[in-house]
């Protein structure tokens, strides 16, 4: 259960996508996720679905990893699903059965609603999770973001921050397994028993797992100290972002496609 | 006078380490200052190779962070590289040339990819990128890690992220490299790997090394040994000179060497005092015990001769648990974890299952109580007074088999969590619904099992030692009072008192009636107190036999990937002078009195003085 989260799961790879730079990454998905969240027709979603699909193929990721990452929001998926379909009233009734009324309108807005957030997740995790490792993305936040530093942001400390947090990530979720593990073993409850037991379940593994990520900080934070670490001032990269011809070439490509993509749905939903 | 400056500025110039009577203490918020370091003097010269050992608590790590100017002293200096560590000027200098490696591998390391990590340290000297890449690219491919440049470190081993924290220190081109623990959370090939870097460092690189550890045979490495004992340099030397004081060592809370320990045991069963020297290495040491036997042979010690009984007998009994045909693959058409595996275990015997990392015996063990269902096979629990077994599959079952086998994971400190040790022994118990008294009672007796008072009752369990929070955990299980206990690596990272008195503690049990299912990769310890031997080997069972059998089966050893344990082979080096020995003693005393036994009955031949001087056994 604990291994379905895909927060910092970086699937490595050498793919265009893989190699773009990660600024233009991270401006491509704001940017796509603008549109994505503006598209209202079927065709324009559908357009948005190609150019995904195209990136999907594109990362030469396996597409059983991309939809990996969709999997924490089935649900929430489905919920928007039955939801639209039951609430939206308007449009032609399919079936009307009592005071369930389901409307060809209902199904259309209910399945571009669901393909929307689909489509998000899958772009985000296509330009970001899956193919950017996180340090990276923490670099490139801070090289965006360094402007920034001027009224006294503290950007790089941030940027470190974060790429710390991505790390432990896979060490953190191996340990709560293994606590959840031993604290089974000494009869702690978490999904059987009354509501206090499984309280009292969750609390044996939420102390410990606290404990002991203070513990890790404190050791790291030493560890880091004897490496020389300093601060921002003065450090060196092994991987300096530098924007070369295939970078601009893929952030204006990709861009003329978002605003491609904004007039097809506009034309649409005009006529 | 004038000759001891003479020789303490000469040091200053060939020492890379000096510590002149350094103090230091630390400030705790309830126990006031507690002294870690109470006049230490030693230096260490380029490219020396010193252990350092003690028992936990000793003042090992602070001296380490004293040299890298993580603490400063409070009373007296250390001078690294010829600098005061307290001449603020050359505070960042001090630090790039000591290199750290720390106990726990997950902790130190700060990159998303293998390569991200190594660059830190060169990154923070604000190194030019170009040459960066080329320090990260040399120091992954000394330490043998390069084809491991873009994985994450989630992905790699105990062992391969050591190495990579030592490559992360050889990009930043340091003189000193301090070991804290490095190898404790280590299984034995991994650590010998480990180690082999380590002393190229030394050879190719002239490196000054500081290890501190809890494994003799490690120290053994060293040209310098240093004992830390409360603060101060208790015992200092070569490795020979150090071990030799095998008394004075054992009362500081450390072991000998098993083939020193041997030795020792022979010589004072026949009266000799050792010299220094017959402790140096373990050839120097079988030479000793040669020497020695043959003297015995040769009628010397007609009245000393013991008499040893036979190696003991394994337990038969009521099978208390069986597992068959159990199978698991984690993902699937991948390489299964376990596959076919089948053993029953008998009431009262200490069970050992050994294994290299990533064997499955986790998986295995696992299974025993429940946590993990059999994905094919399985796993029958027969308590004791019940008619009909339980079973892992049926999930009325579960909830009673989780009170018959208790499991202790490897480093059960993690699973403490409630305000007193009191409440958080009774955990186990209070989920079994006992009433306050009994529970109460249990939680004593537990306690008092693993040797802690009742003055612990109310002490927060986050504020105990190490040794301690490992104890309370143990006692956790116990309080439970399962049948079965299975405890996996309940001895690993303790000092070698802790170590023996977690076993002592196992054995108790034992005597108790429990049985025991321990899961260790410390080939001497299984053989001394297991009576019987599962060897696991990639997910399948390798061998079930005792100790006596295993160890006996060259061949099957071999095939295994197992090494005998050190008793074993002085006792095969020995028979092949006695061919009455019979080897399969694990203890080192036992082991001693069998060669002096069976050397007092061989019949002295005359060409037994000159195979006695040619040496050289290995």
């Amino acid at each position: 259960m604990m291994k379905d989260i895909s927060i910092g799961r970086y699937y490595q790879g050498n793919s265009i996508l893989h190699r773009l730079d990660p600024r233009v990454k991270i401006t491509l998905c704001f940017l796509y996720m603008i549109v994505i969240f503006l598209m209202t027709t079927p065709a324009g979603l559908l357009a948005t679905f190609l150019v995904v699909a195209v990136l999907c193929v594109l990362s030469a990721i396996p597409l059983k990893t991309i939809l990996a990452s969709v999997r924490p929001i089935v649900f929430l998926l489905l919920f928007i699903l039955v939801l639209n379909i039951l609430t939206i009233r308007t449009g032609n009734p399919v079936v009307s059965w009592g005071i369930l009324k389901i409307t060809d309108e209902g199904i259309l807005k209910a399945v571009l609603m669901a393909l929307r957030l689909f489509l998000l997740i899958v772009c985000t995790s296509l330009l970001l999770t899956l193919t950017t490792t996180p340090l990276l993305m923490a670099d490139s936040l801070e090289s965006l973001f360094g402007p920034l530093k001027k009224i006294h942001v503290p950007v790089h400390e941030m940027s470190m921050m974060m790429s710390i947090a991505l790390r432990f990530v896979p060490t953190l979720v191996e340990e709560t397994d293994k606590i959840m593990k031993a604290q089974a073993s000494r009869g702690a409850e978490y999904d059987t028993g009354n509501i206090f037991a499984r309280a009292k379940g969750y609390v044996s593994v939420l102390v410990p797992l606290f404990v002991s990520a203070f513990k890790r900080a404190e050791e790291l934070a030493v560890a880091m100290d004897a490496r020389c670490y300093k601060g921002g001032e003065g450090r060196t990269k092994l991987h300096v972002l530098h924007m070369q011809g295939k970078d601009y070439f893929w952030l204006i490509l990709l861009t003329c496609l978002a605003i491609a993509l904004f007039f097809i749905d506009l034309l649409t939903q005009i006529r | 006078m004038a000759d001891q400056t003479a020789v303490q500025s000469d040091s200053r110039i060939s020492a890379d380490v000096r510590l002149d009577s350094v103090e230091f203490s630390y400030v705790h918020p309830e126990a006031g200052t507690v002294p870690a370091l109470s006049g230490v003097s030693l230096s260490l010269s380029r490219g020396s190779y010193s252990a350092l050992l003690g028992r936990n608590g000793s003042g090992k790590s602070t001296m380490a962070k004293l040299i890298d100017v993580l603490e400063m002293p409070q009373v007296g200096s250390v001078y690294v590289l010829g600098f005061d560590t307290q001449d603020d000027s050359h505070f960042w200098e001090i630090r790039r040339a000591c290199g750290m490696v720390f106990q726990n591998p997950d902790n130190q390391i700060v990159g998303t990819t293998v390569e991200e990590d190594v660059a830190f340290g060169p990154e923070n000297l604000g190194v030019p990128t170009p040459e960066i890449r080329q320090r990260v690219d040399d120091a992954l491919h000394y330490v043998g890690m390069y084809e491991y440049a873009h994985k994450q470190p989630s992905q790699l081993s105990g062992g391969q992220k050591q190495k990579l924290a030592i490559a992360g220190i050889l990009a930043m081109q340091p003189q000193i490299l301090l070991l804290d623990e490095s190898t404790s959370m280590l299984d034995p090939l991994s650590r010998d790997e480990f180690l082999a870097v380590v002393s190229r460092l030394v050879h190719e690189k002239n490196m000054t090394v500081l290890h501190i550890t809890h494994d003799m045979s490690e120290a053994c490495i060293a040209d310098h040994i240093y004992v830390l004992d409360h603060g101060k340099v208790a015992l200092s030397g070569t490795p020979g000179e150090v071990f030799s004081q095998v008394e004075t060592v054992r009362r500081l809370g450390l072991d000998v060497p098993v083939f020193a320990e041997i030795a020792y045991e022979v010589a004072s069963h026949l009266g000799i005092h050792l010299e220094q020297k017959t402790l140096y290495s373990r050839t120097a040491a079988v030479n000793g015990i040669r020497m020695m036997l043959s003297g015995v042979a040769q009628g010397s010690y007609r009245d000393v001769i013991p008499e040893v009984s036979v190696p003991r007998v394994p337990v038969k009994g009521r099978t208390v648990l069986s597992v068959s045909h159990l199978s698991h693959s984690y993902e699937k058409n991948s390489e299964p974890a376990l596959s076919d595996i089948s053993f029953s275990v008998m009431e009262g015997e200490i069970f050992a299952v050994i294994g290299h990392s990533g064997s499955g015996k986790t998986t295995l063990i696992t299974h025993l109580n429940g946590i993990m269902r059999p994905e094919e096979g399985e796993v029958l629990v027969y308590p004791r007074g019940a008619s009909e077994p339980l079973n892992t599959r049926k999930n009325a079952d579960v909830r009673k088999i989780r009170r018959v086998v208790g499991l202790l994971f490897q480093y059960p400190e993690y699973q403490l969590f409630e305000e007193t040790v009191e409440r958080d022994v009774a955990f186990g118990p209070t989920k079994m619904g006992l009433p306050p008294e009994e529970i109460s009672r249990r939680v004593r007796e537990a306690l008092s099992l693993v040797g802690l008072d009742d003055s612990f009752l109310q002490r927060s369990p986050f504020e105990l030692s190490g040794g301690q929070k490992r104890r309370v955990a143990f006692a956790g299980v116990l309080a439970m009072d399962p049948d079965i206990l299975v405890l996996d690596e309940p001895a690993a990272g303790l000092d070698p008192t802790g170590r023996r008195e977690i076993l002592h503690y196992a054995e108790k049990l034992k005597e108790r009636g429990k049985t025991i299912i321990i899961v260790s990769h410390n080939m001497d310890e299984a053989a001394r107190y297991a009576d019987r031997i599962l060897v696991l080997k990639d997910g399948k069972a390798g061998a079930l036999m005792t100790p006596q059998e295993l160890f006996r089966d060259t061949a099957k050893m071999k095939e295994l990937g197992i090494s005998a344990p050190e008793t074993i082979s002085c006792l095969t080096e020995m028979k092949k002078d006695y061919p009455d020995i019979r080897t399969e003693y694990f203890r080192t005393d036992e082991a001693a009195r069998e060669m002096i036994r069976a050397a007092g009955k061989a019949v002295p031949a005359e060409n037994r003085v000159d195979s006695m001087h040619s040496g050289g056994c290995l």
